[in-house]
């Protein structure tokens, strides 16, 4: 049997100081992540320091902003009547996300965190997987890749950021706050995650005993619509394959500002300036809809196994964008 | 067969709840997982990671020093067996870890046994292993072609002289890919030896099998070994087969001397108790003008280990569904370094029928002809056309046109396209489907006590499809008494041998077997009658047992109390064995048929994102007599959605270069959920089947025959685009 130290402090201060004093240990949230790489093999913490007891639970509803601790539940922050008016694509990317039996464990602050689901890296008999182990190689390039990245991805790692609620938050350009052994710090989330790309063991900016105390989420502004649509193969409890969190504003039948956001296709959730860039002031239109979409995925790298994603999200992208736009149509 | 009729009605047929059903959903239902026998161990099994080779080397003196850790077993030090013995079905594979040989990726090199399975799982996966790897055969292009014992190539008439007859022809090639079992029980053991005499608590589907290969495999004698299966977390085939993990358990524990319980993950279950294997088909039908077949030809391949061989039957039912003068089928394996496959619900049937069905309704499309008609027209529904003898039942007519009126498809606008709702295509989809009839050997015995109550027993397994309440509901009947009077006790090898739960067969068999039981139980119970009794010189069909007296069958009120007839022999009970007796000449001149089915799909397809769902399901079979109709109910439900995830979801996904599956966990292998699942009508159609005197067919797989095929021909009347790779995935979906 593997033992593990396991601690539960109730101070922030107590848990930043005892994982930054083992670096073998790791933060324990709602663990349906944590544990499943336990489990497997994949991770294997000397000390588990357990956060559920931390004061880091709970919505503080501002005039233009949620202060959301980093321990509250997906179904938690689902049900906050404000997230269902102000960020309808919170909530729709939260509920469409797991079961909800796992989102009333999971937390926020650890759903941002989630690791990858490439079944190479979850699977420790798989030697190559630069993620895991630095300059081992890829097993997922030249194997099986469905559920993996086309975007800020290369040859090292395909690894996708599955996470559906990131997607929308980087699109309203949520922020977190950490608590660290060197002090407190914000960090936006559009420079929270690192793109596998540019480093395939490298997966965000925190660094050992980092602790995210909160997540600071914009509300939308008056006269805002958002929507988050998720496309899959099954009608449920199944990660995207394609996702497009989409904030907009409309001018009469014109676009007046918007926000996008793609998920299922990038190694961190994929904020689609480019799209938004093209789109804004224009007129509703399909056609420029999908050449938006093509924009954001033309740096796309695709194996035989994720080739269809580049369409697919370009269609996700549109059939949103139709939605949102149907009355101005 | 006893010739008797015999009296049901009363209780068979009723959908009464299951009679385990308490013991389930209040946890006191023993399954093998749940045992705990003083002084057991856990073993934990680990597998190679590579699929050709050898192991050259396993050090395991380390793990050895690890807490809790007893043992660890490898090819070195396993006790050697003999090989495995031919069984009724769902022989053991090979005789595991007997030498360093590997033949696919992840087969069991080792056994660690330890206080815990914490220990025991974390020592495994510290082993460290050395192989000498060959080069594995991996491609299925690679390999050469072989014959499958139970899929014999047929041919009736000519075909190509029918193909160049025809007016119209389709051809095209199938494909189906791996689907694993999945039960969701996870499948284990625990073994506990006596001296010779050896105690196992298994997920198995059949006790019997299990017995006799344990007994000739570590060779003590039969009599000693006894096997328990009070309970079984499904199987859908992948507790047919003696799979290595029974026999390494019972090696370690024979060893060490105490239990040792051996559970597999989740994981596990994808490559050491078998799968459906991939398969490929390429078919010829051809017609004329009118729609009559005048040819059919089924060339079928799938994928086998190289150890043992997969089931095979892709092409069984095609020879038998449709009048058609020229049939030929031709059905082959390719052996490769992939794990064992096996049955899974509907074994080749599910794959063959993907195929047909599927041409057929391109044939209705080259007609333009009703998919409908074009069935109707064609269904040999009298006589056997492989055989030309009449069938026992057939109501493949009947589920067709009933089908039809429930799902309202007269209302279908053939066109592809042609039925949209806003940016959803909608599509109507049919298809036919019959499935094999097999009936294997078992045995029961009924007994009956002077408190008016009886007992059933069979060493029959209850894998979750009713078997405990069918029977005990059947006795009742026979013995005129209430189902709570009646404990039918099974999942034990030490009471009358029994068949499988498989191939559908279970309830045929066991209730035939029950009803030969209870005839040699009034023969019994008549022989206890004295001179003076009035049921004296009657022979065993003459009297009925009803409400704890014997009767005579054409008076009943001309009756002896079973108390009485006990008391006065000084017996406390009395019992009759029965087993399943070949049919009589009336019905020896017949077809066995099994069931039929019809299944009628709507599907609603958004193109753009290439997002279909299932929106209605209608499905009726022929299933004989139908012994509860709730419980029948229930197998086609659930057949059908297995079916919804055949046609959509299920692909077991093998690494190209290792054979190591990519995907097997519930993750990353996806089922079907509750939010695909549509409504469903599920209705039964047809008569008592004539061949046995139960009138029974298997009803437990055909639910799950014609599900894919209606699906993609919905597809194809939704969207005019032809599917024939399963699953149908998003991205062949986007328009
Ligand atoms: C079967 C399954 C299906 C799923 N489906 C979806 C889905 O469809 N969509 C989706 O978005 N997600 C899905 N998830 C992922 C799930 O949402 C995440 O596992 C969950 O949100 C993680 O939160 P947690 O509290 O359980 O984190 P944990 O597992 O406890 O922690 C995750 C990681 O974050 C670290 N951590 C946690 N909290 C903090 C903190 N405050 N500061 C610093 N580090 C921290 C932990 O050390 C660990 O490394 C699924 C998960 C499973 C198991
Ligand atoms: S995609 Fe990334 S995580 Fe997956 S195997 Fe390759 S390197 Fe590892």
């Amino acid at each position: 049997m593997r033992a593990f130290l396991y601690d539960r402090p109730t101070a922030v201060g107590e848990a930043v100081a005892a994982v930054a004093a083992d670096p073998q240990a790791a933060f324990l949230a709602g663990g349906t992540t944590q544990v499943d790489l336990m489990k497997d093999g994949v991770w294997t913490p000397d000390r588990l320091v357990d956060i559920t007891r931390l004061p880091l639970r709970g919505i503080l509803v501002e005039s233009q902003q949620l202060k959301v601790g980093a321990l509250t539940t997906m179904e938690q922050l689902a049900a906050e009547p404000v997230v269902e008016q102000r960020l309808t694509f919170v909530r729709e990317a939260l509920l469409l996300g797991a079961s909800v039996q796992l989102r009333n464990m999971a937390t926020i602050g650890g759903n941002l965190l989630q690791r990858t689901r490439c079944r190479y890296f979850r699977d420790p008999t798989v030697s190559a997987c630069n993620r895991r182990s630095p300059d081992s190689g890829c097993a997922a390039v030249d194997n099986v890749a469905r559920m993996h990245a086309v975007l800020g991805v290369d040859e090292r790692c395909i690894a996708l950021h599955a996470s559906d609620v990131a997607v929308p938050l980087i699109a309203v350009e949520a922020s977190v706050l950490v608590d660290g052994p060197s002090g407190q710090r914000r960090i936006p989330l559009t420079e929270f995650w690192v793109r596998a790309d540019e480093g395939p063991s490298i997966e965000n900016v925190l660094g050992h005993g980092d602790l995210i105390t909160e997540i600071d989420i914009p509300l939308l502004p008056q006269g805002w619509r958002s929507g988050y649509l998720k496309v899959r193969d099954r009608a449920s409890y199944e990660f995207a394959l394609t996702s497009a969190a989409v904030a907009l504003q409309m001018d009469g039948d014109m676009i007046g500002d918007i926000r996008i956001a793609l998920g299922g296709v990038g190694s961190v959730p994929w904020r689609a300036r480019e799209a938004e860039e093209m789109l804004r002031g224009t007129h509703v239109d399909p056609v420029r809809f999908e050449q938006a979409g093509r924009a954001v995925m033309a740096s796309a790298f695709t194996v035989p196994g994720t080739a269809f994603k580049v369409d697919l999200a370009v269609r996700t992208l549109s059939r949103q964008l139709l939605t949102m736009t149907e009355a101005s149509r | 067969m006893t010739a008797t009729k015999p009296d049901l009605g009363t209780w068979v047929g009723k959908g009464i709840d299951r009679v385990d059903g308490p013991h389930k959903v209040t946890g006191s239902a023993p399954y093998s997982s749940d045992i705990a026998l003083p002084g057991m161990l856990h073993a934990v099994v680990v597998t190679s990671t590579i699929p050709a080779g050898t192991v050259t080397k396993i050090d395991t003196s380390a793990l050895l020093t690890l807490p809790g850790v007893r043992a660890v077993f490898t090819h070195e030090n396993f006790p050697r067996l003999n090989a495995p013995p031919p069984v009724l079905f769902g022989e053991a594979p090979v005789a595991p870890m007997q030498d360093g040989r590997i033949t696919f990726h992840g087969q069991e090199i080792a056994v660690v046994v330890a206080d815990t399975p914490q220990e025991a799982t974390e020592a495994a996966r510290l082993i460290e292993v050395t192989y000498a790897a060959e080069p594995p055969l991996l491609d299925p292009a690679g390999g050469r072609l072989e014959t499958l014992a139970l899929s014999p190539d047929t041919s009736r008439g000519d075909t190509e002289a029918g193909w160049a007859a025809a007016d119209v022809r389709v051809g095209a090639t199938y494909t189906t890919p791996e689907n694993t079992n999945n039960p969701l029980g996870l499948m284990g053991c625990v073994a506990a030896w006596d001296g010779d005499h050896l105690e196992i608590h298994d997920s198995t589907q059949g006790t019997n099998a299990l017995r006799t290969t344990l007994a000739v495999m570590f060779g003590v004698p039969e009599s000693g070994v006894r096997v328990h299966v009070p309970y079984l977390g499904g199987g859908f085939g992948a507790g047919l087969n003696q799979w290595p993990y029974k026999l390494l358990a019972a090696g370690a524990a024979r060893e060490l001397g105490r239990p040792v319980k051996l559970m597999l993950t989740r994981p596990q279950m994808f490559k050491l108790v078998g799968h459906r294997p991939s398969s490929e088909h390429q078919v010829r039908i051809g017609a004329a003008r009118d729609g009559t077949l005048t040819m059919i030809e089924h060339r079928a391949t799938c994928l086998s280990s190289i150890d043992f061989p997969a089931v095979g039957l892709l092409t069984s039912g095609t020879p038998h569904l449709y009048q058609c003068p020229n049939v030929a089928t031709v059905e082959r394996t390719v052996r490769l370094n992939r794990r064992y496959p096996t049955s899974m619900r509907a074994p080749g049937e599910a794959e063959g029928n993907w195929a047909i069905e599927t041409a057929m309704d391109e044939l209705a499309h080259e007609l333009g002809m009703d998919p409908l008609e074009l069935r109707l027209h064609n269904l040999a529904t009298e006589l056997d056309p492989a055989t030309g003898k009449p069938w026992s039942s057939n109501a493949v007519i009947e589920c067709c046109r009933v089908g039809a009126e429930l799902f309202g498809w007269s209302r279908r606008d053939p066109r592809p396209s042609s039925m949209r709702e806003g940016d959803l295509l909608i599509g109507w989809g049919m298809a036919t489907a019959g499935f094999f009839a097999y009936m294997p050997m078992s045995q029961a015995r009924v007994t009956v006590y002077a408190d008016g109550t009886a007992a059933v027993r069979s060493a029959a397994t209850d894998i979750g499809t009713g078997t405990y309440t069918i029977i005990t509901q059947l006795t009742a009947d026979l013995l005129g008494l209430h189902p709570q009077q009646v404990d039918f006790q099974l999942g034990d090898s030490d009471l009358p041998a029994s068949a499988h739960s498989g191939g559908s067969g279970l309830a045929s068999s066991l209730s035939n077997a029950v009803i030969d039981a209870v005839s040699h139980l009034q023969g019994a119970l008549l022989d206890l009658a004295a001179e003076d009794s009035p049921l004296h010189g009657l022979g065993p069909d003459d009297v009925v047992c009803r409400d704890g007296a014997l009767c005579r069958r054409d008076d009943l009120s001309v009756r002896v109390p079973i108390a009485d007839l006990l008391a006065g022999q000084s017996l406390v009970e009395a019992s009759g064995d029965g087993r399943l007796r070949p049919p009589d000449a009336a019905a020896a001149g017949m077809v066995h048929a099994g069931a039929y089915g019809a299944r009628f799909v709507e599907v609603a397809i958004d193109p753009m994102i290439g997002r279909l769902r299932v929106r209605r399901v209608v499905s009726v079979t022929d299933g004989g007599r139908i012994l509860n109709q709730k419980l029948a109910r229930s197998q086609i439900l659930g057949a059908t959605v297995g079916g919804i995830g055949q046609a959509l979801f299920e692909d077991t996904l093998t690494d190209p270069g290792t054979g190591r599956v990519a995907n097997g966990t519930f993750g990353d292998y996806l089922v079907a959920v509750n939010a695909d699942v549509p409504e469903i009508e599920a209705v039964f159609v047809g008569e008592p089947d004539r061949y046995t005197p139960s009138g029974t067919k298997g009803i437990g797989e055909i639910g799950l025959v014609g599900i894919a095929a209606a699906i993609g021909n919905a597809v194809f009347h939704a969207t005019g685009r032809r599917l024939r790779d399963l699953p149908m995935t998003i991205d062949q979906l986007m328009m």
